[in-house]
């Protein structure tokens, strides 16, 4: 049996295989990053794009990112097997009201993609963007991603 | 539209017994505690009537969120320190758990979300309220918050059975899940939930708030502010993915609540900004 871990709003987390590491996301963006030699895996779920100096690092896709990748390299991660999937980035499906809230879904996939890039870590595969809201399981046996959405699920097994 | 669907769901909302149930004691609290003359010696006696939610209320009681310091052993002494008002929130907290915290199938919600998601939308309001100097409502919108999905509880099973329809007519006719959900099954989960309140014996305002989340500027003027508030809450938290189902974001954050709750673009994404440390404090509550 898998021991599952739940990984909430503004949370970082990482685990060794076995494990699976679950988040469940609106406009939020979750990342999953997978060091294929150790088979290790961490998962950060941002809320915002940018920190601006006034929150806690795990909130915000720049300051998260870093503060992740550190702590897998802190447990013996690599980053040349070090590869990034990532899911979520929805937006409100009407939303005529406020210009700021109704692009923080995309806003934080670009914060996101900008954030693994200066990282060097490659982003292998997405699952972005739309109205649904996403349950993601992250296997750290093999890396694979699963995306649960508006009753469907997609598996992304490239690492 | 699945009218045998529609013909199910008007037999069950017809028979109150196949709508969810609360002890009585809830809808009398309420009731008392709305009374201006109100009695807190009555409201503390009818409490400790009941031992199980009593003792879930001295627990709430010496909760981070909402205790004041002093340790608090019995309720007359929660009613004094906390607050009458406070304590029939913690009255809705401990009863309404067995209704919530269950799978919620169509929905594709997990043991636990339902529940999670009310106790955020309940403290988001509260923050909202007291944000703009609205205490008289702050404990409204907290027990508003908590049971505005109660409807989901019973239409799960249908939108289960519905949900690819529900799905296809909001892309085909552009209009939001719940606005769909009537259309396909004759009933949204807002008009459920009203019905569960009526059953409740609720008063006017949760009622509202219950049945006008998702469309405040439908819902009766003197409700106006406390439906807007939730539905705002309601709609940062799907946002934040707290409590977000097969629904998703199918829905729409609604102009007229932000004025009505009179929120500014700074404070709106604060309020959103907030949402973690938020679940932290719900994680004790729950």
């Amino acid at each position: 049996m898998n021991n599952l871990i739940n990984i909430g709003v503004a949370q970082i987390g990482s685990a060794e295989n076995p494990a699976v590491l679950r988040t469940i996301l609106g406009s939020c963006v979750g990342i999953c990053i997978y060091d294929r030699s150790k088979k290790i895996g961490g998962m950060a779920h941002i809320l915002l794009p940018k920190n601006n100096g006034k929150g806690n690092d795990e909130k915000y896709a720049d300051t998260a990112i870093p503060m992740l990748i550190q702590k897998m390299l802190k447990q013996g991660c690599s980053k040349e097997f070090m590869t990034a999937k990532i899911a979520g980035g929805s937006s409100m499906f009407k939303f005529k009201s406020s210009a700021s809230l109704s692009n923080i879904g995309d806003n934080n996939v670009i914060s996101t993609r900008e954030a693994l890039k200066a990282s060097g870590i490659n982003v292998v595969a997405e699952d972005i963007g739309g109205n649904v809201g996403r349950v993601i399981d992250f296997f750290l046996e093999d890396g694979r991603m699963k995306v649960k959405a508006a009753g469907n699920e997609q598996l992304y097994y490239k690492v | 539209m699945h009218s045998h669907i529609k013909q199910r769901l008007e037999n069950i909302v017809d028979n109150l017994d196949q709508l969810p149930s609360l002890p009585d004691v809830v809808s009398k609290i309420i009731n008392m505690v709305n009374d201006p003359n109100v009695d807190f010696k009555k409201v503390a006696d009818e409490i400790v009537k009941d031992q199980a939610i009593t003792a879930n209320i001295l627990k709430l009681c010496n909760s981070a969120y909402f205790s004041k310091g002093k340790e608090i052993a019995s309720i007359d002494r929660a009613i004094v320190i906390l607050g009458i008002r406070e304590v029939k929130d913690m009255v809705v907290l401990a009863t309404t758990k067995a209704v919530l915290n269950k799978v919620i199938m169509g929905y594709d919600l997990a043991r636990g979300e339902l529940w999670k998601h009310g106790v955020a939308v309940a403290m988001v309001s509260k923050n909202i309220a007291l944000m703009k100097k609205r205490r008289d409502i702050s404990d409204e919108v907290f027990t508003g918050g908590i049971i505005h999905d109660v409807g989901k509880t019973v239409l799960a099973l249908f939108v289960q059975n519905t949900f690819k329809d529900i799905l296809t007519t909001v892309e085909e006719r552009n209009i939001t899940f719940q606005e769909a959900e009537k259309e396909v099954m004759g009933f949204d989960h807002q008009e459920i939930g009203e019905r569960v309140l009526e059953k409740w014996q609720f008063p006017p305002i949760l009622r509202a708030i219950v049945r006008y989340h998702h469309e405040p500027q439908l819902a009766p003027k003197e409700h106006m502010a406390p439906v807007s508030i939730v539905h705002v809450a309601n709609t940062l938290c799907l946002m934040a993915g707290i409590g977000i189902g097969s629904d998703g974001l199918f829905h729409e954050l609604k102009p007229e609540a932000i004025n009505a709750a009179g929120l500014t673009e700074d404070e709106l994404e604060k309020i959103y900004s907030e949402i973690p440390e938020v679940m932290q404090k719900a994680g004790e509550i729950m």
